[in-house]
Formats: structure tokens, sequence, C-alpha cells
């Protein structure tokens, strides 16, 4: 097989898990902390990851119906969240080959413009439409969704990197 | 299958599904098809009730934090708060007591001209109370999210009032919530009446001052309008009942170059920090309908350039 020198193989991911990483996101994003135009948006970080790790189980339709979620809990426009998913899961699935053969910094760093592109969409839809502007502050999300790509990558990848034949020396 | 995994199951070599670039093109015309339906022609309030139901025990979780937060904060707060918290609440009680006892006669002597005048009676408010669960998360939009719903018998356009003046009005409905967008919103414009002058006007929400605000709009500069002047709703409307309290005239520019002068408003209602609302019930269906048109006998048609 042909793949990175040096790393790991990993066990296949669950299903389970994967889903239950997006719930929680999910509920990360819906927690009450009212308009903060800088909060990065966790449930697209997760779904980028997924998108890039496992793109045979979530794809750009998964990443659209979330997208309407999001769009009906934060009662914006219907819709808008939606096509910031897609795009968003559209670059994730074009580039998913290629990334992961970089470290994770700089990783983090070729999926900052992919963050940059779904807020430039939403805010662009929204203004287009009339809304208010939210604020400089904005500009902030997606570096810190960049910031936050490492440790979504150990987090959700700390389950695949088992033994995968665990004795008593590597309980896990 | 992924980079660098023991997956056991290889993927499907030729039934691959549609590719990336035709599935971005769906669900983006799809998106775009559902922001059209949402924005022009207002027909995807069935989506959103469908995809809220299916949201609510995703919400209802995400809001436990928070509540057992307000909760335990509330059990910790300091007693001597307490007692000067019920301080203030007492001395707001005398101070509005002289009021409310003599609001019952006034109220008498209302009806009673009323009555000699021959004039229409006044229309009783009804009311919901509510509490505020969250300010919506959308930042280009100024909305709170209420608890109460049609469940609750929440009706589209409702004024929504706290205990200072009026909060905004309910946009959007759903089973056991509801949406209210702020009189600071852009998108708001409230009838109101100079309570000091008796001029009408009509008031815009105005998000981008400090905290938010209203804009009078269209009053000349020699308008008389003053700083301080209480706005209250006129009536004149059909939504909100007269005489709520809406904004204070905070600022006045009069330019030499406009006919018009700006006049900044600051919202009597907690727009940021209202907890507790009152829900009433549009007035429009209290109003009578306007009489049918009479038919007026016009003039005969006159002929054009028949002499000449």
């Amino acid at each position: 097989m042909i793949m990175p020198s040096g790393q790991q193989l990993l066990l296949p991911a669950n299903p389970f898990f994967i889903w239950t990483s997006l719930i929680i996101a999910l509920l990360l994003e819906m927690l009450p902390l009212g308009r903060v135009p800088w909060m990065p948006d966790f449930l697209a970080l997760v779904l980028v990851f997924w998108n890039v790790h496992q793109p045979q189980r979530v794809g750009i339709g998964l990443a659209f119906m979330f997208g309407l979620g999001m769009d009906v809990h934060q009662s914006a426009l219907l819709g808008q969240h939606a096509l910031a998913y897609t795009a968003l899961s559209f670059f994730a699935t074009m580039i998913h080959r290629r990334l992961l053969w970089f470290t994770v910094p700089s990783q983090a760093l070729q999926v900052l413009p992919m963050f940059a592109v779904a807020h430039g969409v939403e805010i662009i839809i929204r203004m287009s439409s009339g809304g208010i502007f939210p604020g400089w502050t904005l500009l902030l999300a997606p570096l810190a969704e960049s910031m936050l790509w490492p440790v979504v990558s150990v987090m959700l990848l700390a389950p695949q990197r088992r033994a995968p034949n665990p004795d008593e020396n590597r309980p896990l | 299958m992924p980079l660098g995994t023991l997956d056991r199951t290889p993927p499907p070599f030729f039934r691959q599904g549609p590719s990336a670039l035709s599935k971005l093109m769906f669900f983006s015309a799809l998106a775009l098809f559902l922001m059209v339906a949402d924005m022009r022609f207002k027909v995807t309030q069935p989506i959103r009730a469908v995809v809220a139901t299916a949201l609510y025990p995703v919400q209802w979780l995400a809001l436990q934090p928070v509540r057992a937060a307000q909760y335990g904060g509330g059990y910790f707060t300091a007693l001597s708060q307490a007692k000067t918290s019920e301080e203030a609440a007492r001395q707001k009680l005398a101070a509005q007591s002289l009021r409310a006892g003599q609001v019952e006669q006034l109220a008498l002597e209302n009806a009673r001209l009323r009555k000699l005048l021959d004039l229409r009676e006044q229309k009783a408010i009804t009311g919901l109370a509510a509490q505020v669960l969250y300010d919506a998360p959308d930042p280009y939009t100024r909305k709170v999210i209420i608890d109460k719903g049609l469940a609750h018998g929440v009706e589209l356009a409702s004024p929504v009032v706290d205990e200072s003046g009026v909060l905004g009005q309910v946009t959007r409905v759903h089973a056991l919530v509801s949406e209210v967008t702020l009189v600071i919103d852009r998108d708001m414009a409230i009838p109101v009446l100079n309570a000091r002058t008796g001029a009408r006007s009509v008031a815009y929400g105005d998000p981008t001052a400090s905290g938010g605000g209203l804009e009078l709009r269209f009053m000349g500069s020699n308008s008389d309008v003053q700083q301080g002047d209480l706005l209250t709703t006129s009536g004149v409307d059909g939504v909100y009942p007269p005489g709520l309290p809406v904004a204070k005239i905070e600022r006045i520019e009069r330019r030499a170059e406009s006919a018009f002068a700006r006049i900044y408003c600051t919202p009597q209602a907690l727009v940021g920090a209202a907890l507790h609302v009152m829900v009433i019930k549009p007035v429009s269906g209290q109003i009578p309908l306007r009489p049918a048109d009479e038919p007026v006998a016009l003039p005969p048609p006159v002929k054009k350039g028949g002499s000449k």
C-alpha cells in the first residue's frame, strides 16, 4: 500500500463514532451563547475532517442536511449554511487524497482557505439579501477553525489509533 | 479506501455514484432554490417546521447546561443582593400604587365619557407571558427565541413587550418556540407617536448604533422634537395597541444641507437582556372592517378634439 512513511496503520472508523462526533459538534453549535461572529464553526470543522478521512461515509449530501439544520436552528436564511457546507464538503473531497500526505500543522494551513471561502459565501449571501454587517471579528472565525484542526485531528483519530491486537502491555 | 487504514471492505471499483462535481451542482442548486423560496416567496415554513421538530431533542439538550447555570447562579446569589433588589421592587411598587389606584377611577370615567361622546370602546389587551430562551445566533439579524409557540396559542405578527417597553414582533412561529424580531432590527419599522407633541411618525431599527437603536426618518429639520422625548406606539397600524413606550430620543442632528433631521433614539425595552416578556394579541382582528366604497357617479366622458 502506498502511504506516507513513518505513519501508523489506522483501524477502520466506527460509524457510530462518526455519528456521535457529528452530533456533539451540532450540540456545541447549538449552545445558546448569543451572537458571537468570531465563534469557530465546530460542525463545519468535524464535517471537513470526516470528509477528508472517510469520504465514503460522510459526503456532500450529509453536509447539506446538517447545513439545513443549522439554518433552521439559527433562524437564518434557509439554505445559507447548506450552500456553505456543500461548497466546503466539495473542496474537502477534492483535496482529501493530497491533504493526508502532509503533516498536521501544514494540513491546518491548507484547510484555512476552504473555511474562508465558506464564510465568504455566507457573508456574500446575507449582505446581498439585506443583512446587518456582523463586524470585522468575523474574519477570526476561519482562523480559529484552522487552528482547531490539529486538536480535532488528534481527538477524532484517537479511536482509530488503538492497537489492532490489544494485549496486556497494550490494553488500548 | 481512505489512506493508511486497515479498512477491510474495498470500495466499489466501477459504481462510484455521481461525481463530486455533479453532487456540488445539485446541492448548490437546491440551496439556491431554497433561499429564493425563503426570501421571495416565503413558502418554506413547512420545511422549517419539520427540521425544527427533528432538531428539538438536540436543542433541548444544548439548553440544559445554560438552565443549570442560571438556576445555580440564582441559588448562590448573595442574600444582600436579594435584599437590595427587593427594596428596589418595593420602592417601585410604592411609586406605582398611587397611579394604580387612580386607574380604576380613570377607566370608569373614560368609559362614561366615551359613552357620552358616542366613541368606540377601547380594546382590551390580552397577553401571554413568555420567557426568552436565547438570542438567535445569526449575526446578520437581531432576533430572540421565546419559549411559547403554536401549542400555546402564539399568533404570527403579535407584538412582544417587556416590563419597560415594546421589544419586537413575532415573525416566525414554531410548534413550541417562536422567533421575535427586535425593534432594533434593520427590517423593523414601528409607527410611533411623540408623547409630548402628539406628532405621529415611524421609527426604523438601526442596528449599527452601539448596542442597537432606532431612527426617526423623514422628520423635517424644523420639526418639533427634543432630546428626551418619549415615543409611544400610536395604535394606527392595527398591530400594536396604543400607548406602549417604544423609545426615547437620544440625539438630534440638524444639518443645513438636508431637509430632514437625523434623529437617533434608544429603545425603552431591554433589547439585549430581556428575560420575561408578554406576547400581546395583534389588534388587527378587533378593528372593524372598512365600509364598502359607494359607487361614485362619474361625470360623462368629455370627447377630446371634437370641435376645432
